[in-house]
């Protein structure tokens, strides 16, 4: 939108100070009382009110997808390790087979063997489930962005209306009115919502249920 | 009652999120999972199959999570399923309002599997021993 408009309107005339403040006053006033009847005033004041908040939302999603991509990443480590070993051991056994399948059967390093491979391979899933679980920063991320641009928007919105009804009439057709056009991120210090799992069941608990 | 053979309904908008909880199941042995993305898409497919489990998250478009619950429990077919909310929702009144709208369990997000896996197996343990 066209929100460079403000640079576009025509400068007020110079006039001696006192007659300025008045005009001040007068056009503060008018503001005032336009933005009021219109619905402006509240909505723009929840809109401007949610900035710190958008602020917040939006670190939120930044460290939330930075520690997905580590999970990930640590997971990945950990499974390619455990890969590497199974490898090492699959190709040692084969080699023990080769030279005396007798012997490797009797001594115990086949069954050894087999039992390593349970080890490892459990491993590996719990470490692609972690990965699996990490994905979870998809949902909870894409309700903030959700909720950071309705806020834009809104603002964007009663910024609009305003400078609609306050730009001078031979301007504004400057103003194109067609253009017009959703987790808890920072829970410290709130007493109405909970912080974890062990709260959510405590507080059913107490009332029952 | 034996959580293998059950029949499950996972509903959320995040596509991503609903391979989570049904990867989750599977681990469990619950093979059997459809999925919806929203509460209206959930509520015709539940009244158009046999459902045993309902896992539902609440901040859904066209019908939300507490108005699916609302509307399965004041439907005589489907008043029976247990529904398991799991939500980014964390306030508490609204975890008291999906209690008193009758769900069986309440998980916030983020959850891990042993959660999971809890929640579901007391919430089958209740239904057991009620039956």
């Amino acid at each position: 939108m066209k929100m460079d408009l403000a640079a576009d309107l025509q400068p007020a005339p110079a006039h001696a100070s006192v007659e300025v403040f008045q005009q001040i006053g007068t056009i503060t006033r008018l503001l005032h009382d336009t933005m009021t009847q219109l619905g402006v005033m509240p909505k723009l004041q929840v809109a401007t009110d949610g900035l710190p908040d958008a602020r917040s939302r939006l670190h939120y999603i930044a460290e939330k997808t930075a520690q997905a991509a580590n999970k990930v990443l640590t997971s990945v480590e950990q499974a390619k390790t455990d890969h590497a070993a199974i490898t090492a051991a699959t190709q040692a056994m084969a080699r023990d087979i080769v030279a005396d399948p007798v012997k490797a059967v009797a001594s115990g390093a086949v069954y050894n063997f087999v039992r390593e491979i349970e080890t490892r391979t459990s491993t590996i899933d719990a470490h692609l489930t972690d990965i699996m679980m990490a994905q979870d920063f998809h949902d909870l991320t894409g309700q903030v962005v959700a909720k950071v641009v309705a806020l834009a928007n809104e603002l964007e919105d009663s910024l609009v209306k305003l400078l609609v009804q306050v730009v001078p009439e031979d301007q504004r057709e400057k103003v194109d009115p067609n253009t017009l056009h959703g987790p808890v991120v920072n829970p410290e210090g709130r007493t109405d919502v909970v912080a974890n799992q062990g709260e959510v069941d405590d507080l059913l608990a107490s009332l029952g249920f | 009652m034996n959580s293998t053979d059950l029949k499950f309904l996972v509903v959320d908008d995040f596509s991503t999120m609903r391979r989570i909880v049904r990867g989750l199941l599977k681990e469990m042995g619950c093979n059997n999972v459809e999925e919806a993305e929203d509460g209206a898409v959930a509520l015709a497919t539940l009244k158009a199959g046999k459902f045993d489990f309902v896992v539902s998250d609440i901040n859904m478009p066209n019908m939300n999570g507490f108005d699916l619950l609302k509307a399965i429990k004041a439907e005589d077919s489907l008043k029976h399923l247990p529904v398991l909310m799991v939500t980014a929702e964390a306030r508490k009144e609204d975890i008291l309002l999906a209690a008193q709208s009758g769900a069986a369990g309440y998980i916030v997000k983020p959850f891990t599997k042993a959660t999971l896996e809890e929640k579901v197996q007391k919430i089958l343990q209740k239904l057991a021993a009620v039956a």
